[in-house]
């Protein structure tokens, strides 16, 4: 194993804050809303406990839905004016809940609803939905909404421990894994009577699905499990099916994301000279070309210690026949060729259990059992010249893909003991929004959730 | 038999001299037999021998060096899950060589972070037969015992003894499992089964 201290740290991560009152068991994940400043914690205690991310105190408890742990949780996107969380737990069953959006100390509430004599009080819900103002959250300090999170349903139908659950970018699919080996796709009807459907049971991996996740634009899931593979799903013609399997980990595949969307166009954006000109070289070549053709990559994360980054190759290449495929159009044509495109470089000594992948800097972080949080950055190889020499020469080499991303993956920081004694469960990057922050410009923060039930934030800064 | 509770050594010889054949009238007063009497009487190994009666001065215990630095070591570890109940007979893990002291390590969980105060305990077990289907739950008994007793600074790795068992790899990959082990500890069937090994600890 190489040195824990990366060669040339650029970043600091620094402790922000902790959320408070903390749950006194394990802390399995935190889920950052989409749009409000708020987080939901996922507990062993059975709860799950939504912080504000502006002062970072407690503002609700959501108790009596679960029989055991909560293992898991997801923010629908794209809801207004209403806060729809999904949960999955040890009781195999996920549930689904929803709040109205006014988390709101009572005098600001009273300014924004001035006109409007309706308050929200859950009885006339239903009526006050489509009606209800989006309302902007710096602050907040009630703790007396604990009521108000509505039980909306519980999603039955897997035989044991719900690991992971996630939304689909538009918010129609809800993925669940389990220990059963399957995956289930249920679709939000949105009918207004919450009933969810199944679209989809998956059965292919040989062991528990220990995570899922959506591409952050297709409706395209990738899943990652005991059996050590990452499996890529896809519809095709009303049947969801295999569209690849990912062979690599040593060991059970912890955690699994897709590259945001956002990062690749905006890498430049701090202005580093030094950056921006090495972009504009790697943008002349074909590499940009590259990955548009290859989309989102995946990273995930091991027990084999190891957090690796995935690529698909480009359909173009496989009709020229790269790899080990005959070049002959296969029936079903959904078929996906992804490869490894880099393991990071090694500094985890156990399991790491999460990575988070920052769609705004495309910053990685890492956690796992040694208690380390690791942040990585993709630099650009300026290799100009040679590169561009060989691009001319392409057509000689046969069979040989678009030139691969001329970039390699830096530890920029490292900190050990993040949560002191205790195995870090669940790293997520979010957006700041406490009153410390710099708004003249959009920063992130890191959330961390440990085996003792503590729930940490963190900047992340030069 | 009752007797036994007073380290009658004869009556205890009997009883341990039978350990597979013992009936289910017997399995009753598991509970009340001091498994470390049991245990010092019939060590597993000439090892055992040497450290059994000698308790916690495990000072006499030559294979143990570093045992001035760490205020819990090899031999407290040994005590711990020595008196666990094997699952099918009320015999000791010790008694059974299920645990023995040579097999079970400390070592600092990240040797490369001096400071840390980590410290991994790697416990192999090895199982009275090469397809006990109970191995899981003997590996689960001695991984939740260790971790209701020791700091939270311990992590605890527990592992079938290599060789010992035809299916090793797949009950490690499964006691390695943090998740299956937290939703196990959630299971009730399963908790009792542990509980019962659990009862002959203190």
């Amino acid at each position: 194993m190489t040195p824990a201290q990366p060669a040339q740290p650029t970043y600091q991560i620094h402790a922000l804050s902790t959320l408070d009152p903390p749950s006194l068991e394990r802390t399995w994940q935190t889920a950052p809303h989409p749009r409000l400043p708020i987080v939901a914690t996922c507990s062993s205690d059975k709860t799950i406990r939504i912080y504000s991310l502006t002062n970072f105190r407690l503002l609700s408890t959501i108790t009596g839905g679960h029989k055991r742990s909560v293992r898991t949780a997801a923010w629908k996107p794209h809801v207004e004016g209403e806060s729809v969380l999904a949960t999955g737990s040890f009781d195999a069953t996920a549930g689904i809940w929803r709040r109205w959006d006014n988390y709101l100390p009572t005098s600001q509430a009273a300014e924004l609803l001035a006109n409007t004599d309706e308050v929200a009080e859950g009885s006339n819900e239903a009526a006050t939905a489509a009606h209800r103002p989006t309302q902007t959250l710096d602050h907040e300090d009630d703790e007396e909404d604990e009521e108000e999170w509505r039980f909306a349903v519980l999603l039955d139908g897997h035989d044991s421990e719900v690991k992971s659950v996630a939304w689909s970018p538009s918010g129609m699919l809800l993925a669940t894994c389990s220990r059963d080996k399957s995956i289930w796709i249920w679709e939000d009807l949105d009918d207004g009577d919450n009933n969810f459907e199944t679209v989809a049971v998956m059965q292919e991996h040989e062991g528990d699905v220990k995570c899922v996740a959506w591409h952050p634009r297709e409706e395209c899931l990738v899943s990652g499990s005991y059996d050590d593979t990452i499996r890529v799903w896809r519809e095709d013609l009303d049947d969801w099916g295999q569209v690849a399997c990912l062979r690599g980990h040593g060991g059970t595949v912890w955690g699994v994301a897709f590259e945001g969307v956002a990062h690749g166009s905006g890498a430049g954006e701090d202005g580093e000279e030094e950056k921006v000109a090495v972009m504009r070289v790697w943008k002349e070549q074909e590499q940009v070309q590259f990955r548009a053709l290859s989309g989102p990559r995946i990273l995930s994360c091991s027990d084999d210690r190891s957090v690796r980054v995935w690529r698909r190759l480009p359909k173009e290449v496989d009709a020229r026949g790269a790899g080990n495929m005959p070049s002959i159009i296969r029936p079903t044509g959904l078929d996906e060729h992804w490869e490894e495109e880099a393991t990071l470089p090694p500094v985890h000594d156990l399991a790491v259990y999460s990575v988070a992948w920052s769609s705004r800097t495309g910053l990685i972080a890492s956690v796992g059992a040694d208690g380390r949080i690791v942040v990585y950055e993709e630099r650009f190889v300026a290799k100009d010249a040679q590169a561009m020499e060989t691009d001319a020469s392409l057509p000689d080499e046969q069979q040989r893909p678009p030139k691969q991303p001329l970039t390699e993956w830096v530890v920029v920081a490292v900190l050990v003991g993040a949560h002191g004694i205790y195995e870090i469960n669940h790293v997520a990057w979010a957006k700041r929004a406490d009153r410390g922050r710099d708004t003249t410009k959009e920063e992130e923060i890191l959330i961390t959730t440990a085996d003792d039930g503590s729930v940490k934030v963190w900047t992340v800064g030069k | 038999m009752a007797s036994a509770v007073q380290n009658s050594n004869p009556t205890i010889l009997n009883v341990a001299d039978l350990p597979t054949r013992l009936g289910p009238a017997a399995l009753s007063k598991a509970g009340t037999d001091r498994v470390g009497t049991l245990a010092s009487i019939f060590p597993p190994s000439a090892y055992s021998l040497d450290c059994w009666p000698t308790g916690y001065s495990s000072s006499d215990a030559s294979d143990e060096e570093d045992v001035t630095e760490e205020p819990i070591d090899e031999q407290e570890i040994y005590d711990l899950i020595s008196s666990i109940s094997d699952p099918e007979h009320p015999i000791s893990l010790g008694a059974l060589a299920v645990v023995s002291l040579p097999d079970i390590a400390i070592k600092p969980t990240l040797p490369e972070v001096p400071e840390s105060v980590l410290r991994t305990v790697s416990v192999l077990i090895t199982p009275t037969i090469t397809h006990c289907s109970l191995a899981t739950v003997i590996g689960l008994g001695v991984r939740v015992r260790l971790e209701q007793s020791l700091p939270p600074r311990f992590r605890v790795d527990v592992r079938i003894k290599e060789g010992s068992h035809s299916t090793a790899e797949e009950v490690n990959k499964q006691l390695a499992d943090k998740e299956r082990v937290a939703a196990a500890l959630e299971n009730g069937t399963l908790m009792g089964v542990i509980a019962k090994m659990l009862e002959t600890c203190q």
